[in-house]
């Protein structure tokens, strides 16, 4: 007779833990945006890096569907709405996100992560020019308007005073165009709040990504991916503030008791570069915590860490997303990380969705190989298509570089 | 006055060597800057006495440019990066990339580390280019082009000259406007022939394609309206230059009405005004009055509806797309290009093709099958 096996309960989140207030926040994104086209006012969808500062000081509620596209993705239901979009004649080539947020604006209903419709977008390419199409598509598609702050690809090392005044100039004409959309009135004093909060939660961000610079780290890496919601959200917003400054001092807290959320042995530390595969999210991180692989850092603490002192500073760290900057820049922010979190090997993810970020990495990789001493191992998949994955590629790949890093530690 | 056969061998001739242009423009002296898909300031070139020779890649197997792409990257690229480490370009003094999709932005950067022998000179276009604020960055963006050819090349630039260059471009804009409306009434010029009179302006200067393609058109003019028994259909993407593909028109009977092809007509549907302050300002007025296309904002896609409707016009029967692989920004547009040519009435045929392609057979199953649906 086979045994009854009991699932263990889990104790309750504390409240008072950043878990449980990051959790909430991320899941209040949704509920407010609900209440507030329950409420009759009008929301808006809302690509990652447009300057969250514009919604938040005009108090209007706005949904991520990228976000949506990954909790949709990890709840194991990317292949059902990309074939929504697959059949709608979208090719099987674009942007998962693109697809499943297409198909999510054609059928208005997935129980894995719902939101309200729009009644706006505002668009920006700060992370890529597909982010321009997608959202032309949904503009057509739903028949609302489209506000598009175009962040042009830095090619230089610096940004050029003409690039500052021309996406200044679209953050005033984005503002006014809303005003005149929903009627809400833009106050200084408010947006100097919203940068006060946003730049207090980006510092507390990047301060507790910073924390793994400790052997051991004092967390696993794949906490960051489930906290940038929060970054990507609600960084504008005073309990992100809270939240994140919770997070960096329960990480502190680990590090002085010893302890940390990464629960193996820490035998290796690595950088993962790219998006993570969301359908394959346990898989991917299984691979790595069962020969003691964690993952340290990802160039997602300095993609949503935006810390400036003036408007000018705010537009600058717009036009420096990580997307958004030459492979100059792009491969010494990331040195810096591995530098700086004493990282031993990198994992890099060929991302099929995303054109931009694994266009030019195979020569980013290599010189950040170089530049830091470390094995550099890629694997093929998609952040949201499961379609686009192989799970013994990935665990063959990730083995390789297990032993590659193993051998240099028993060369010292 | 030379015959349309003569003139079509020597178009065919340029457009298939665009080595032996290179050799030639170099042995004069002249100094050549590349210019990549998909818009580039060509005028500022020309004015500077620099020949501008379109890279728009080639056919064929990529090996080499496979150590910087992944192989979801449009081919178009990829195949520009194989030729540069090939020694294709050799020669030139510097490539005018721009930034106008995920793609070239990945080329301009693949391109500084595999071939770092050919200087790399950025194009940052704005994406909102009609308001003042779009049109100043226009002008930075060319002001940054003739700053780096100034230091590469040598070259001076001024505003005389670049006022002179542009009115060499309405003048081609407008030939090539011509072109386009004369081969619909010559259908037996054939898909092959029509692609040689469109690419080999991307190897000539423009007053010398100006003038052999004003000839093309007086000569065929002259000659009456052609008897061809072909099906009429305009055809939509970002290449259309592969000989097989063109092979496969011409047996199946498939005459080109119209294109929106961007290596095609979408170069030469907006003039540079003449009378603007200054010919930088005409450049960004030029830039913010371009519209239609696949790589640049266009909120209310007004260039599927401006398909439909040209097709129409050009009398065509059908549309057919013809999706370069891996191009998301024409991936997107497709299906509402479609809508919208169906509502017209117009049937649609989409074909993907790629720079790597060499079996051509599944394409002309689906280009048999269209003509078919046609007839």
């Amino acid at each position: 007779m086979a045994e009854e096996v009991k699932k263990k309960e889990r104790p309750p989140v504390d409240p008072n833990s950043a878990k449980y207030k990051l959790g909430q926040i991320a899941a209040k994104a949704y509920s407010d945006a609900q209440a507030a086209k329950d409420r009759g006012e009008m929301v808006g969808w809302c690509s990652s890096n447009f300057p969250v500062e514009i919604p938040e000081t005009l108090g209007l509620a706005v949904c991520y569907p990228e976000n949506q596209a990954a909790g949709i993705a990890a709840r194991g239901a990317g292949a059902r709405l990309c074939d929504v979009s697959e059949s709608d004649g979208y090719s099987n080539d674009i942007c998962a996100y693109a697809r499943i947020s297409l198909a999510y604006a054609k059928i208005k209903d997935a129980p894995e992560q719902n939101m309200p419709q729009p009644d706006f977008l505002l668009c920006c390419n700060n992370i890529c020019n597909c982010m321009i199409k997608w959202y032309e598509n949904l503009a057509v598609e739903l028949n609302i308007p489209l506000i598009m702050i175009d962040v042009p690809f830095n090619p230089d090392d610096t940004i050029s005073d003409a690039e500052v005044a021309y996406v200044s100039a679209q953050f005033r004409a984005a503002v006014k165009q809303l005003e005149a959309l929903t009627g809400k009135v833009w106050r200084e004093e408010r947006f100097k709040e919203v940068m006060e909060s946003s730049c207090r939660t980006s510092r507390a961000w990047l301060a507790a990504t910073a924390e793994a610079h400790w052997t051991p780290s004092p967390f696993n890496g794949f906490d960051l991916l489930n906290h940038m919601a929060v970054m990507v959200t609600a960084r504008g917003k005073p309990e992100a503030v809270d939240a994140m400054e919770t997070l960096l001092k329960e990480y502190r807290e680990n590090h002085e008791k010893g302890t940390s959320t990464f629960r193996a042995e820490e035998k290796y530390r690595i950088m993962f570069e790219g998006i993570a595969c969301w359908p394959w999210l346990r898989v991917t991180s299984n691979g790595m915590k069962s020969r003691g692989i964690n993952m340290v850092t990802t160039i997602y603490a300095d993609a949503f860490g935006f810390d400036y002192d003036s408007f000018e500073g705010m537009i600058k760290a717009y036009c420096l997303v990580p997307n958004a900057i030459n492979l100059n820049l792009a491969r010494d922010k990331r040195v810096k990380l591995c530098k700086a979190n004493h990282v031993e090997g990198l994992l890099v993810h060929t991302n099929r969705s995303c054109k931009l970020w694994s266009g030019f990495m195979y020569e980013m990789s290599r010189q950040i190989g170089e530049a830091c001493d470390i094995p550099v191992v890629s694997f093929d998949g998609d952040q949201a298509d499961p379609r686009n994955f192989s799970e013994a590629q990935y665990d063959t790949r990730v083995q390789g570089l297990t032993e590659i890093m193993q051998a240099r530690k028993e060369a010292v | 006055m030379r015959s349309v056969q003569e003139l079509l061998q020597q178009l065919h001739e340029i457009a298939a060597n665009p080595r032996a242009r290179t050799e030639q423009y170099l042995t004069e002296g002249k100094k050549i800057v590349l210019t990549a898909p998909v818009y580039t300031p060509e005028e500022i070139i020309h004015s500077m006495g620099l020949v501008p020779m379109g890279a728009w890649g080639g056919d064929m197997q990529l090996n080499e440019s496979k150590r910087y792409f992944p192989a979801f990257i449009c081919s178009i690229a990829q195949s520009i990066v194989e030729l540069g480490i090939a020694g294709a370009y050799r020669g030139a003094s510097a490539i005018v990339i721009p930034t106008l999709c995920d793609s070239l932005k990945v080329l301009v950067e693949n391109f500084k580390y595999g071939v770092p022998a050919i200087p790399v000179v950025p194009m940052s276009w704005p994406q909102n280019r009609v308001p003042d604020f779009g049109k100043a960055f226009t002008k930075a963006g060319c002001e940054r082009v003739i700053r780096d050819l100034e230091n590469i090349t040598g070259a001076k630039y001024s505003d005389g000259a670049l006022r002179a260059s542009i009115k060499v471009y309405n003048a081609h804009n407008a030939a090539m406007r011509r072109l386009s409306a004369v081969l619909r009434a010559h259908p037996e010029v054939g898909a092959a022939a029509r692609s040689d009179c469109f690419k080999s302006a991307f190897f000539m200067l423009k007053e010398e394609h100006t003038a052999l393609i004003a000839e093309l058109c007086d000569a065929l003019e002259a000659q009456g309206a052609g008897e061809a028994k072909t099906t009429p259909i305009y055809i939509s993407g970002i290449l259309a230059d592969s000989p097989a593909f063109n092979a496969l028109l011409d047996e199946a009977g498939l005459s080109i009405a119209g294109d929106d092809i961007a290596a095609q007509s979408r170069q030469y549907r907006t003039d540079a005004p003449e009378d603007s302050a200054s010919p930088l300002d005409a450049l960004a007025e030029k830039f913010a009055n371009m519209n239609h296309c696949s790589v640049l904002y266009d909120p209310s896609k007004s260039r599927c509806a401006f398909i439909a409707e040209e097709a129409k016009a050009a009398g065509a029967k059908g549309v057919l797309l013809v999706l370069t692989k891996f191009c998301d920004p024409e991936e997107f547009d497709n299906p509402l290009i479609r809508r919208a040519c169906e509502a017209a009435g117009l049937p649609v045929t989409i074909i993907e093709i790629d720079r790597q392609m060499v079996n051509y057979e599944q394409a002309r199953t689906a280009i048999e099958t269209f003509r078919d649906m046609l007839a």
